[in-house]
């Protein structure tokens, strides 16, 4: 067959018929000159030639090609369908798109969190090392300069080769991204300290100019160059051809920058940007930092990364580290930790955050994975559902096609072309949906200083795989009616109406809608929990003053300030902005409540000595300026607060929270006393004063000590000025940028909020986050939940018209009529209700580590929800129901 | 129509034989279907009798397969006809028919009658 002839096969038909009339006219002439009558010559030729009809079929079907013929006539025939049917096409396209795209954009998150592998030569064999500790913590994995070299010397040939890195940023006296300035500008930049080999450890090529010798890094402060990355490149320097060899500055020292990494290379961690590379040895440019700090043994500001030899496993390098880690504790013990061990963790995926016990990343993928999966079920189930109740409404059309003469198998081919029509249609828009839902996730604003790259897109092979499922689910749906339909005796349906062939089907719909109603009430509990959540922790007095107080963090490092300058600078900034009218009261500190990074560690109690293989004492502490209480509204219950006159070079002093003295001084008066950090032994703190206790961390754990340091007595590079004001926030910034500018011209200011911060990454942006993202996907499985019982409903009412009819006609009451339709609803919906609660408490304990306030059993929650889904179930029975008391006797019995 | 005793083979007619009478036919000239319906009436005595209308969608396969060629021509009385003529390749095609068919004739006539030969 040729596809010429397929499409001439009109004119073919014409020249046939021509060519067999010219037959009869030769036949009807022989005829009459053999002396027929003309009327008798004519039907004699007909008679001969047969049946004309069936001849030109026979030509005709052999120039066409069957299938694409009749696929095309079941397409046209089914988009009709479709096409008559707006509120179904709709609902069915709607449903399927919004099923396709959330899930779309859900794994392409989850799959570039978890398991992208980090674009570099052979990225399964990268580990990082570390000590394991047990503990929820994964700081197991610092480590000092020589003990990296040991390490390296020691394992040998375990690895093909190890690197030391670093993040800037994490040093001692800064927690924030360096600066660096070009062309008299200085931005906040995230840099990433590496020794030589990084790169060609890494097994990446420079695309522009050169990366590292390996001999780089090795001297403090040696090698003034950078390697920036390629978005930072595009974005800060606009794809500067000449980029190699331009001057710039870190943190106020002049570097050159001599290459930039790959496109799509972003480091080594997901999330954190890293924007500019540089030898290990100028991580001295850091705050903190001190010269001598590669020589030093306990300075450990490293992480290791080691690459597997080749096919080995993590597991296959352990003997080797066991070895390797009890020599190194040997020569560097760590008295503090518990170490049991050094190992190698996969570097990714799932990322550095591996080490801790409680993975909030794999966690928190394993909760959306399993509401979209929930999701994209009750879209299928819902699209299989209209697509049975429609076609026992098609009952009829079915039966007498297939008394015109319909093949089985081409009413069953019908059937799922007109599925298939309806999936990839739900497919298309799901298309749209999933690439709107996946901007939306890649743009949501992570409220953190820290550069962050969501660099996920629209995962095509994620979105071929919900759409086979997609697929699959409509094809099924439309098979199991087809069947049925193709296999039902004619003059009983047509006798029927279809009335007595329905109650196995109506079964596995009631099935269905029962499905989706427990899959939705699970959704909805999983947002309800959320939300309430949410709302405790919004609730939870943080017992400082949110309002009013703007929140400017600088950080005078970033241009290259010395310690000293630095302090200058903090003290004439706190003059200068006292001064200003409308401000209340104006202090620094160098952590902010729910803020990104937090400053703790060891302390020495004289007194308390802990037990054998115990942790000792320890307490977060923050270094602050005077006024820093008054400004948050801290009360101080007892001594006095840090005072001007306090400085470097007088006694070392502290506040306590009340926690702090409950739990180290419990009975005895704190004031006065004396405790001393464990890595600063020589100067001991004495307490002078006690402050109720607030929350600094989170909104929702319980209360750590906390001490509070003068910021003259512990320097800190970053720090945030809070200025609490009569009127609001952003006047007061306003006039704040001025004097900053004046003093330290050219230094980048990150202007934010007391009530920002409340909804910090720490604070209530993650709970927040999560109830919008469940709440989203609540909304959707509830509107699913309702399509699907209205239709089931609607359909029944419709199929038992005629019954209803007979009943009224037969003296049922209204009620009586209202209470049959309503029983069916009401069956299925509970039993919905009762299987979606276990669903959902099953799916709480997941999400337990994620409640504040509630557990994952809240039964307000459950009730509300359940009480919520039942009321609008109702709803959705009731319209069907009232159309079935107001069935006309009379004219229901009569349209049969 | 059919005669008693010669019932007619139309029905059991191999779909093969058919065309390769219908390119005997042509052999001796072109021809419309009118004329090709009639000449294998008479050539087999009126034993292989064709509905005619069942000639023409076998011209069309024959045609299709390019062993025939048409063309409209006049018919001997003056009336528009479609003529079909033997191509090359169909002329190549019926010796090759042809002789296929003899062997199979002669292979039925073996299992038919062993023992006479």
């Amino acid at each position: 067959m040729s596809w010429t002839k397929f499409f001439r096969r009109r004119r073919w038909d014409e020249e046939r018929a021509e060519e067999l009339s010219a037959y009869l006219e030769i036949e009807t002439a022989e005829n009459i000159a053999k002396g027929m009558s003309p009327a008798e010559a004519s039907s004699a030729a007909h008679r001969k030639l047969g049946n004309t009809v069936q001849v030109r079929e026979e030509i005709y079907r052999m120039n066409s090609l069957g299938f694409v013929e009749t696929l095309w006539q079941d397409l046209r025939y089914g988009a009709r369908m479709l096409r008559k049917n707006p509120g179904f096409t709709f609902i069915a396209v709607i449903t399927l798109a919004l099923g396709i795209g959330a899930n779309t954009a859900i794994f392409s998150m989850v799959d570039w969190l978890m398991f992208q592998q980090l674009p570099v030569q052979d990225p399964k064999a990268l580990t990082y090392l570390g000590f394991n500790l047990g503990g929820p913590l994964h700081n197991d994995s610092q480590f000092s300069y020589p003990e990296y070299r040991q390490i390296a010397e020691e394992s040998g040939t375990a690895f093909d080769g190890m690197t030391a890195v670093s993040f800037g940023g994490s040093a001692s006296g800064q927690s924030g991204p360096d600066g660096l300035t070009f062309q008299g500008k200085t931005l906040p930049v995230q840099t990433f300290f590496v020794s030589g080999n990084f790169f060609s450890l890494l097994g990446l090529k420079p695309a522009l100019g050169r990366f590292f010798a390996v001999h780089e890094g090795s001297a403090a402060g040696a090698d003034p160059v950078v390697v920036i990355s390629w978005d930072y490149w595009q974005s800060r320097f606009l794809g500067d051809p000449e980029i190699a060899g331009r001057s710039v500055a870190i943190n106020g020292h002049p570097m050159t920058i001599i290459g930039v990494s790959p496109k799509g290379f972003f480091g080594p961690t997901p999330l954190l940007h890293v924007q500019a590379y540089l030898p290990l040895g100028m991580l001295v440019v850091d705050a903190g930092t001190t010269p001598d700090f590669l020589a030093k043994g306990d300075v450990r500001p490293l992480s290791i990364f080691a690459r597997l030899r080749h096919g080995d496993s993590p597991e296959g390098a352990r003997a080797a580290l066991e070895v390797v880690g009890q020599h190194l504790l040997a020569r560097y013990p760590r008295p503090d930790e518990k170490t049991s061990g050094m190992r190698a963790v996969p570097l990714r995926p799932p990322g550095m955050m591996s080490g801790q016990d409680f993975n909030p990343l794999t966690r928190t993928a394993v909760i959306f994975l399993t509401l979209g999966i929930l999701v994209l079920m009750l879209a299928c189930v819902n699209v299989a559902n209209l697509l049975l109740v429609r076609a026992t409404a098609r009952h009829a059309e079915m039966a007498v096609r297939s008394a015109l003469g319909a093949a089985r198998r081409r009413l069953i081919r019908q059937l799922l072309t007109e599925s298939l029509l309806l999936a990839l249609l739900g497919c298309a828009a799901g298309i749209i949906a999933g690439l709107v839902a996946t901007h939306a996730l890649t743009t949501i604003h992570f409220p953190t200083i820290f550069p962050l790259s969501l660099d996920f897109r629209f995962n095509w092979f994620v979105f071929a795989g919900a759409l086979l499922a997609a697929i699959v689910a409509s094809l099924i749906a439309g098979v199991v009616p087809a069947w049925q339909a193709s296999r039902q005796n004619l003059s009983s349906v047509l006798h029927d109406s279809g009335r007595s062939l329905t109650s196995r089907r109506q079964r596995l719909r009631n099935l269905m809608v029962t499905v989706q109603v427990a899959g939705s009430l699970s959704l909805l509990i999983v947002a309800g929990l959320f939300a309430r959540s949410l709302q405790s922790a919004q609730r939870a007095d943080v017992g400082f003053a949110t309002h009013s107080v703007a929140n400017l963090t600088v950080d005078p490092n970033q241009i290259g300030y010395s310690e000293a300058k630095a302090q200058a600078f903090y003290r004439d900034l706190l003059q200068r902005v006292r001064a200003l009218p409308g401000v209340e009261s104006a202090s620094l500190a160098a952590w902010v409540p729910m803020g990104d990074t937090q400053f703790g560690g060891r302390i020495d109690v004289p007194g308390i000595a802990p037990a054998k293989g115990q942790p000792g004492p320890s307490a977060l502490f923050n270094a602050v300026s005077p006024g820093y209480f008054q400004t948050m509204g801290i009360p101080i219950e007892r001594g006095r607060d840090i005072a001007e006159s306090d400085s470097a070079s007088t006694q070392r002093i502290a506040l306590i929270n009340q926690a702090m003295a409950d739990k180290y001084w419990h009975g005895q008066d704190p004031l006065g006393q004396q405790f001393s950090p464990s890595d600063d032994p020589k100067h001991p703190i004495q307490i002078v004063g006690v402050v109720r206790n607030f929350r600094m961390v989170d909104p929702y754990s319980p209360i750590d000590p906390l001490y509070f340091i003068p910021l003259t007595q512990h320097h800190f590079s970053t720090v945030t000025l809070h200025l609490r004001s009569a009127g609001p926030e952003t006047g007061v910034v306003r006039d704040v940028l001025p004097i900053v500018d004046s003093l330290a011209p050219a230094m980048p200011v990150y202007a934010s909020s007391m009530s920002e911060a409340l909804n910090g990454i720490n604070g209530l942006f993650l709970f927040r986050l999560g109830a919008i993202l469940t709440g989203i996907l609540g909304a959707l499985g509830l509107v699913l939940a309702i399509v699907g019982v209205y239709g089931v409903m609607s359909y029944t009412v419709s199929q038992r018209t005629h019954e209803i009819g007979i009943r009224m006609a037969l003296g049922a009451q209204r009620g009586q009529i209202l209470g049959l339709i309503g029983r069916q609803g009401i069956f299925v919906v509970s039993a919905g209700i009762i299987i979606g609660v276990l669903i959902a408490f099953a799916v709480g304990q997941l999400i337990r580590d994620f409640l504040v306030g509630i557990g994952p059993a809240d039964s307000v929650t459950y009730l509300l929800v359940s009480t919520l889904l039942a009321a609008v179930a109702a709803v959705a029975c009731l319209v069907p129901a009232r159309r079935a008391i107001k069935v006309d006797p009379n004219a229901a019995l009569r349209s049969e | 129509m059919p005669k008693r005793g010669a019932q007619p083979l139309q029905d059991e007619m191999l779909q093969g034989t058919l065309d390769l009478l219908v390119l005997q036919t042509l052999l001796l000239g072109p021809a419309h279907g009118h004329t090709i319906a009639y000449a294998i009436e008479h050539r087999s005595d009126d034993v292989l009798q064709v509905e005619h209308g069942s000639l023409y969608p076998a011209l069309h396969r024959l045609e299709d397969r390019k062993w025939i060629a048409s063309f409209w021509g006049t018919s001997e009385n003056n009336r528009k006809a479609r003529y079909y003529r033997l191509t090359p390749a169909g002329r190549r095609q019926l010796a090759e028919q042809t002789s296929r068919w003899e062997q199979l004739v002669q292979a039925i006539n073996r299992v038919l009658r062993p023992a006479s030969e």
